[in-house]
């Protein structure tokens, strides 16, 4: 607000039987314009549909969206959720996915921004190669690995039986006790990279002073690693790991296109079982409450994400 | 500074030597990234080129023996009732994307602005209500969005799928270009101030120059972002002829199950334009995702 002090003084003068906050809001009322399509468009969007999720949970619904004909039911739907045996299953689903998915394309984005972090021939080749998964549409992916885990013609089970390893190609979808961690190799695919774009980011702040410093002092690689690039990292290793976190939390397609959720529920997560529930199912009141009880889960997370983009911003102006 | 680089050609050599054993480590594990990237994509090349019998063989052929490029030909054939839809889905994903993108960056440009260089009453809190529609994922907007667009009477239109994803994309657009302002030095405005242009007069013509790259960031992550969405377009969209790509495919291959073939052909095509996007423009993409988590 540097720019326009002198205009701001003249308005301080013309309202001054106005209090404290609502003088403040009418001195920068034009700085609103600016910032009111983009709040207009998410309140009708957004605003509006939470507001709706969150009623309709406490209500039994008809099938077929005759909304109107709902009857109140208060706390029914979230009982009916938290005692079917269904939901603890797909909770668990749900937790191996997201936390699998999360450390694993960390872990290997974080290891590949460390191996690509140094210039060699071909670098950029490489990096570009390497991050194209994560551009490409997930439905694609998906398609393409149903193809490759194909139970008769998949590329990997013949190559297993080709090797010796097996007598037959392995059902790797089909089968209850292999879909999810097929899944989640397909899901860390198209997201390690991400993982990686961020982590190379990150390593282009660690100074190079700090670094030969502690080679000097005689840290060895790892020491270096452990002790002066890893703690630099901190902050965008938080924000890369939340990130990840909420998009696996909120996955959908990987699991809807490749299984549909089966076999016996063994790859529904979260996600899919609430889009079955609402659209397959019609119990517009039981996916709502899910609905609910997925958003009270993420706000926890949301708050962690928000402290931790905060936390970045401090630094940036105490810097 | 001088005695760094003095020392700096001493240090190389010594580092090269003690550090052999994780640099080796480090190539090893590329090469294996490698592979796992893209031996998937390599697989779905070979098989797109293959005949529908071809591909159906134990052991699989690894190269086929007769290539063809007949899945292409099908699928990009007006003439054919394939290559009809395949065709206009795409033309379809095409629009719904570029007028997202147009749209988002018109939004998300003085809003960014807005929350980079003033202090509104309640900036915080905007920015970070912003932030947090990231945090929830489609399905929860999905029943009660769905009633809107029925009630706009937008469903089945494609309206409806674009002001959805221009709400999906502008958090995030919002927050990219909000780190290209932050690296913007105020006193390039002060100075036009000074020199007698008004507020907006030196957003046009200094600000928005500057940021040129930051602008070709966003739009290409809304780009991305609207092409590949499936979700929205899965239930908002019921007309064969209105479906875009993501969803026109699985309609399309849940009837015919066994060609694979032209579903790696039409996964390939299908990938092209945003992967062609994201190569040609990949400077600026990395950039800007990275500007807001990493402050430089």
């Amino acid at each position: 607000m540097t720019i326009v002090t002198g205009k701001t003084e003249a308005r301080r003068r013309l309202h001054p039987g106005m209090s404290g906050m609502l003088r403040k809001i009418w001195e920068h009322r034009a700085d609103y314009a600016y910032v009111l399509p983009a709040i207009a468009i998410m309140l009708i969007v957004i605003a509006y549909p939470i507001y709706y999720t969150i009623e309709l949970s406490f209500f039994s619904t008809p099938p077929g969206l005759q909304l109107r004909d709902k009857t109140f039911i208060g706390f029914d739907n979230y009982t009916a959720i938290l005692t079917s045996a269904v939901f603890w299953k797909v909770t668990w689903n749900t937790l191996i996915w997201t936390v699998g998915s999360t450390l694993i394309s960390f872990v290997l984005g974080f290891a590949a921004a460390l191996a690509l972090h140094r210039d060699f021939i071909g670098r950029g080749v490489l990096r570009a190669i390497l991050i194209i998964p994560w551009v490409i549409s997930a439905v694609a992916a998906s398609y393409i690995w149903k193809w490759i885990y194909h139970s008769d013609f998949g590329i990997i089970g013949a190559v297993l039986v080709g090797l010796g390893l097996a007598d037959r190609p392995p059902n790797f979808i089909d089968s209850v006790s292999t879909v999810l961690p097929s899944l989640i190799v397909v899901n860390i695919w198209r997201e390690f990279p991400f993982a990686m774009i961020m982590m190379m980011a990150g390593l282009q702040t660690v100074p190079d002073q700090l670094l030969r410093a502690a080679k000097v002092d005689g840290a060895n690689a790892w020491q270096r690693f452990w002790h002066v690039t890893f703690p630099h990292l901190s902050n965008v290793s938080t924000v890369t790991i939340l990130l990840l976190a909420v998009a696996n939390f909120n996955s959908f397609i990987i699991p809807w296109i490749m299984t549909g959720g089966g076999p016996s529920n063994a790859s529904h997560i979260w996600i899919t079982h609430i889009y079955e529930l609402a659209f397959g199912r019609q119990r517009w009141g039981v996916a709502s409450a899910y609905s609910v009880l997925l958003f009270l889960i993420l706000m926890t997370l949301g708050y962690f994400y928000v402290r931790a983009l905060s936390g970045n911003e401090r630094k940036e102006r105490g810097a | 500074m001088s005695t760094i680089a003095e020392t700096a050609p001493r240090g190389q050599t010594r580092r090269r030597m003690r550090v052999d054993g994780w640099r080796w480590a480090g190539r090893i594990f590329l090469v294996f990234m490698l592979l796992y990237t893209a031996l998937p994509m390599i697989w779905m090349l070979i098989t797109s080129i293959k005949s529908g019998f071809a591909a159906m063989q134990f052991p699989p052929q690894w190269w086929p023996d007769e290539p063809t490029l007949a899945s292409y030909q099908k699928l990009l054939d007006p003439q054919n009732s394939v290559g009809q839809d395949f065709l206009r889905f795409f033309w379809n994903s095409l629009y719904v994307s570029t007028v997202t993108t147009i749209l988002s960056v018109i939004v998300a440009v003085p809003a960014a602005y807005a929350f980079s260089r003033f202090t509104f009453p309640g900036r915080n809190f905007l920015f970070f209500a912003v932030l947090l529609r990231n945090m929830f994922p489609a399905v929860i907007f999905l029943v009660p969005l769905f009633i809107l667009m029925r009630a706009l009477g937008l469903v089945n239109t494609h309206g409806s799928l674009i002001l959805t994803y221009l709400t999906f994309g502008l958090p995030l657009a919002i927050w990219l270009l909000k780190g290209f302002y932050d690296n913007i030095p105020v006193q390039l405005e002060q100075a036009a101030r000074i020199d007698g242009a008004t507020r907006f007069q030196a957003f046009i013509l200094i600000v928005m120059p500057l940021s040129t790259p930051g602008i070709i960031a966003t739009a290409i992550y809304s780009f991305i972002g609207a092409w590949n969405e499936y979700i929205y377009a899965y239930t908002f969209l019921s007309k064969n002829e209105q479906l875009t790509l993501p969803v026109g495919i699985q309609r399309f291959f849940s009837e015919n199950t066994t060609d694979f073939p032209g579903l790696m052909a039409a996964s390939f095509m299908m990938s092209v334009p945003v992967v062609v996007l994201f190569l040609v423009l990949q400077r600026y993409f990395v950039r800007a995702l990275t500007e807001g988590a990493v402050k430089h």
